[in-house]
């Protein structure tokens, strides 16, 4: 078919549905042209003017009928009905513009909230990573028996790549921060070392330049180069199309920039903003594991595929790893166990989509449900609502049926009204969603993986579409179905009889909203008491009037610890001088929350655990002369450091260290030392202080090991500053100081302690307050819905209620009447939204501290808040019910 | 031949197209040709034109454009388009082939 004639066919066919008027006037003028001439024409052979004209009408017949043919012969009759039907709904729903707009709105909040939702979900969740074939792409680590994944050593690493043949490459990275001098400030960036062939593992090319490493990059001391992301190349240098062959300042050392990312290409959600070639040493720690591995899959390889290859591996892997010189020599306890085997250190394959969501798919997976309970109670509201609508609508269904309409039609005209109304609420509701997920993301931007890419897409308004018609259909019908059973009655009389039945449906869907309701308040409860739980938690020291920064020294301006040392000692010299700071102290790893970094040392007369004679610390901390007084730490045993711990190596150990390294004995003037190396120096302990919260503050606190920061003094530290002042009113000073100090140092993360506890919380908040908000939301909705429901209950028992005032029952009674008909409604959904979410106790539990789902104090509180707005919205159409006048109310009919 | 033939499913259309692919005509003109042509032979009842007509164009053979008419009054001229043209060509070979056949058919003798 050619487009022209298609284009013909569609414009004939829309002009007779859309402008059916102009389109018969038409037809009517063709026909009436028609006539005029054989009219002439009779007249012409010899007829007078009437006879000609009739003669001429005899003819053609009915001009009507032909102008009617003719229409439908264009229109498609489905269609056609479908467009009345549309318009009749818009009529009706204009003249009760309050219910029209009391309907959208609640539409409006449900679908708008439902599409929020599903946007993340489909971001974060189910649409692939941004890669090509990305579910070729797997996450490869090292599993060691109590500690879940972990990172991989250099060995392992160039070992894995060289025998596997089920990945077709396998690209490694370290996450790093550094400091960046752009144009304008210093600024700290995420970067990444990434190994040359990560990019290509990936699948993904550079914007400007090139986005790989080459292999001559990757040598110690070889060209200084790096890649920007496209949002760091905009923000800092100003999307200048010149940068590729620049040098740029990263942590002091001017670096070629050989290409740019696109925009939005990330790695694992590290949000990382430049990367730099990982340098790999040939004699690199066989226990040193920090890298994290991304392997593709080969064409054909399935993941099983993989993971069976790798245990063939695992068996071989010591024998194939040591040659045989080293064997021969005997196996040392340090190598023979640092090498993967199939019991004690395996690895671990994982899809690579699974490990960048996490344990966020919990999370998203509640929030989308919490939502579709609040939409599912929408529809309820509005299905008594239209039900309500319906009965004073029974005349004109009735009459319509007796007058032919099929019942297949008017059941048609419902959904019509129904979907007329969820459109309408969709096209609002995605105007909530998006202004929803902007406040959302501008208040939490990183709480959940993946979260820039959250957009409404296509994906998203399918979604919204098919749930706004589902939604229109489903409370459009409910009503009808249930009208429609009798629809001769209303004709038969008054028709203000009333059916227990309809009262029946209308509790029926009350309750309903009332049981999922309660669901999601208790769902918002034990959140909120998460929440509370966690922001109290004892995080081992007094963390109010803390005010927090970091500062990094770059090795290449800073090489030697005393180079940092003095630079150390003059920030905190000057920091302490400025007014309002009462003590100021250098901590290597932030506390509530930092990373875990387990490594394995040599514990004098420590024969260890059962399996060997290393023991493995899970936090290894280094904090400054000062640093226990100014948190208010307590020193359990021994003592803390002093500015004199410079000359020798000390060390001070957390109780929890204390407790399953020397269980009831003081540790105290032991001594340990870095792993496998025999020549290093061996550190004497001196003192135990209290447990601090490291992985989180709903995590267990692990073995801690704090060495002298004043000895060792790290590239990267948070400076801790007990004051008077908040973070704003210091900032200035700090921000003077450190600029003094060198120009090209920014100001980390600027804080007051209370904050960096707020943004270790950020997730449960997050949750907190979204339920809370759809609890809320289910709340008004279920008062609504018992409000109204009961209101028509009384407006339609006046005649019985006035009987009853009239034989002697007192207002009391009367109310009590109508009150204790909405409790006993009210009581069956507590007591079924009470089951529902017992029965859900197993997906809230993992989201849950401190709380159990079935926690008591909630649980009551809920049913309290229910029963109480429920007796509140029961007590208004009582009062009204009592307020009634017998005798208006007997003589109305 | 004492009343005109009714005329064959589809054939209706041929013609309409035929008289068309002359010139364009307004629907009064084209019954009124059809008569002449076919020396009263082929009539189409007044009341079955127009739909006739109206099909074409919803088909998208013919299409139609409002101009003054010979009497000073508007009237709807419906002309071919090209696709109309196309189909008058197949048509046209279509019915020339089953004509053929049924004369073909007729032509048999009789035994």
């Amino acid at each position: 078919m050619d487009w022209r004639r298609l284009a013909d066919i569609v414009r004939i066919r829309i002009r007779a549905l859309l402008r059916r008027t102009a389109s018969d006037a038409e037809a009517r003028d063709e026909i009436a042209f028609h006539l005029a001439m054989h009219t002439q024409a009779n007249i012409r052979n010899g007829m007078t003017p009437s006879e000609a004209e009739h003669e001429a009408r005899r003819l053609l017949g009915s001009p009507t009928r032909i102008v009617e043919d003719l229409h439908d012969l264009k229109a498609l009759p489905f269609v056609d009905a479908l467009w009345q039907d549309l318009r009749h709904a818009l009529r009706i729903l204009k003249k009760s513009p309050g219910f029209a707009a009391a309907a959208v709105l609640t539409l409006a909040l449900g679908i708008g909230a439902n599409t929020a939702i599903f946007s993340i979900l489909n971001a974060v969740i189910l649409r692939p990573l941004e890669y090509p074939r990305a579910a070729q792409l797997m996450k490869i680590v090292t599993v060691f028996p109590g500690t879940g994944d972990f990172w991989v050593s250099a060995p392992e690493y160039l070992e894995f790549k060289h025998w596997t043949h089920a990945f077709s490459s396998v690209g490694a990275y370290v996450p790093f921060e550094a400091n960046l001098a752009a144009q304008d400030r210093p600024r700290r960036v995420r970067a990444m070392f990434a190994s040359g062939d990560l990019f290509r593992t990936l699948g993904v090319n550079a914007e400007l330049g090139r986005g790989w490493f080459g292999a001559d990059e990757e040598r110690p001391g070889s060209a200084r180069v790096t890649i920007l992301s496209h949002e760091l190349w905009q923000s800092a240098f100003g999307g200048d199309h010149n940068i590729v062959g620049k040098t740029v300042d990263v942590d002091g050392v001017r670096r070629t920039v050989v290409g740019v990312m696109p925009p939005r290409f990330d790695i694992a959600d590290l949000r990382a903003q430049l990367w730099q070639p990982l340098v790999i040493l040939p004699n690199a720690n066989r226990g040193s594991h920090n890298l994290s591995l991304i392997g593709r899959l080969a064409n054909g390889v399935t993941l099983d595929g993989a993971r069976a290859e790798t245990e063939n591996l695992l068996v071989n892997w010591r024998s194939m790893a040591f040659d045989a010189t080293t064997l021969a020599a005997g196996p040392t306890p340090e190598n023979s166990l640092h090498s993967p085997d199939n019991k004690n250190h395996r690895i671990g394959i994982y899809p690579l989509q699974g490990r960048v969501v996490g344990n966020a798919v919990t999370t998203v997976w509640v929030l989308q449900g919490a939502v579709v309970l609040v939409l599912l109670i929408a529809c309820a509201n509005l299905s008594t609502l239209l039900l309500s609508r319906a009965e004073t609508r029974r005349k004109e269904f009735a009459v319509r049926s007796a007058l032919g309409a099929a019942r297949g039609r008017l059941l048609g005209q419902a959904m019509i009204e129904g979907c007329v109304l969820s459109t309408i609420g969709a096209a609002v509701g995605i105007g909530v969603a998006v202004a929803g997920l902007r406040a959302m993301l501008a208040a939490y931007p990183d709480v959940l993986p993946r979260s820039a890419g959250v957009s409404i897409d296509v994906t998203v308004l399918v979604f919204t579409a098919l749930v706004a018609l589902s939604t229109g259909v489903v409370f459009g019908i409910a009503p009808l179905v249930h009208v429609s059973g009798d629809l001769n009655g209303p004709l038969k009389d008054s028709g203000a009889r009333a059916g227990s039945g309809r009262h029946s449906v209308r509790r029926g869907l009350v309750a309903a909203e009332i049981a999922l309701a309660v669901t999601l308040v208790v769902g918002a409860g034990l959140l909120l008491r998460t929440v509370n739980n966690l922001s109290r938690v004892d995080a081992g020291f007094n963390r109010a009037n803390l005010v927090t920064f970091g500062v990094s020294l770059p090795n290449a301006p800073y090489p030697n610890i005393p180079d940092r040392h003095t630079f150390h000692q003059r920030l905190t010299q000057q920091l302490a001088a400025t007014p309002g700071v009462l003590s100021v102290a250098l901590v290597y790893g932030l506390p509530p929350s930092r990373e875990i970094d387990s490594n394995t040392v040599t514990i004098e007369g420590f024969e260890g655990r059962e399996n060997g004679s290393w023991n493995t610390i899970d936090y290894f901390q280094a904090a400054s002369a000062g640093y226990v007084e100014t948190m208010g730490i307590p020193v359990l045993q021994g003592r803390a450091f002093t500015p004199s711990d410079v000359a020798q190596p000390v060390a001070l150990v957390n109780q929890t260290m204390a407790r399953s390294i020397w269980p009831g004995q003081s540790p105290i003037g032991r001594r340990l030392r870095q792993c496998c190396n025999p020549a290093a120096p061996w550190t004497t302990i001196v003192g135990v202080v209290g447990d601090v919260k490291q992985g989180g503050v709903d995590k267990t606190i692990g073995t801690e090991l704090y060495f002298s920061a004043d000895r060792i003094a790290p590239n990267t530290m948070n400076v801790v500053m007990r004051t008077t002042l908040t973070s704003a009113a210091l900032a200035p000073a700090i921000q003077r100081i450190v600029h003094a100090l060198d120009a090209t140092l920014p100001v980390i993360k600027l804080q007051a302690m209370d904050e960096v506890f707020d943004d270790a919380i950020a997730r449960p908040r997050l949750i907190a307050q979204l339920l809370i908000i759809f609890a809320t939301l289910a709340l008004v909705l279920a008062a609504i819905g018992t409000y109204g429901v009961l209101s028509y209950m009384v407006s339609e028992r006046r005649r019985e209620i006035g009987i009853r005032m009239t034989l002697g029952a007192t207002r009391t009674a009367v109310m009590r009447m109508v009150v204790t008909q909405g409790l006993r409604t009210t009581l069956v959904g507590l007591v079924a939204g009470i089951a529902m979410t017992l029965a859900l106790d197993q997906v809230l539990s993992t989201l849950l501290f401190g709380v159990t789902p079935t926690d008591p104090l909630t649980l009551a509180s809920v049913v309290g808040l229910i029963a109480t707005i429920a007796a509140a919205a029961c007590a208004v159409p009582g009062h009204a019910a009592t307020r009634l006048n017998p005798i208006i109310a007997l003589r109305e009919e | 031949m004492s009343k005109p033939a009714d005329l064959m499913q589809g054939t209706l259309d041929l013609l309409l197209l035929k008289i068309l692919a002359i010139e364009p005509q307004h629907g009064w003109a084209i019954g009124q040709r059809l008569k002449q042509l076919s020396d009263n032979d082929l009539q189409v009842s007044d009341g079955s034109l127009y739909p006739a007509l109206h099909k074409l164009e919803v088909s998208g053979w013919i299409k139609a454009e409002w101009k003054n008419s010979e009497l000073g009054r508007r009237a709807k001229y419906y002309e071919l388009t090209r696709a109309g043209r196309r189909r008058l060509d197949e048509e046209t070979t279509h019915w020339r082939r089953v004509s053929a056949a049924i004369t073909l058919v007729l032509q048999l003798r009789e035994v």
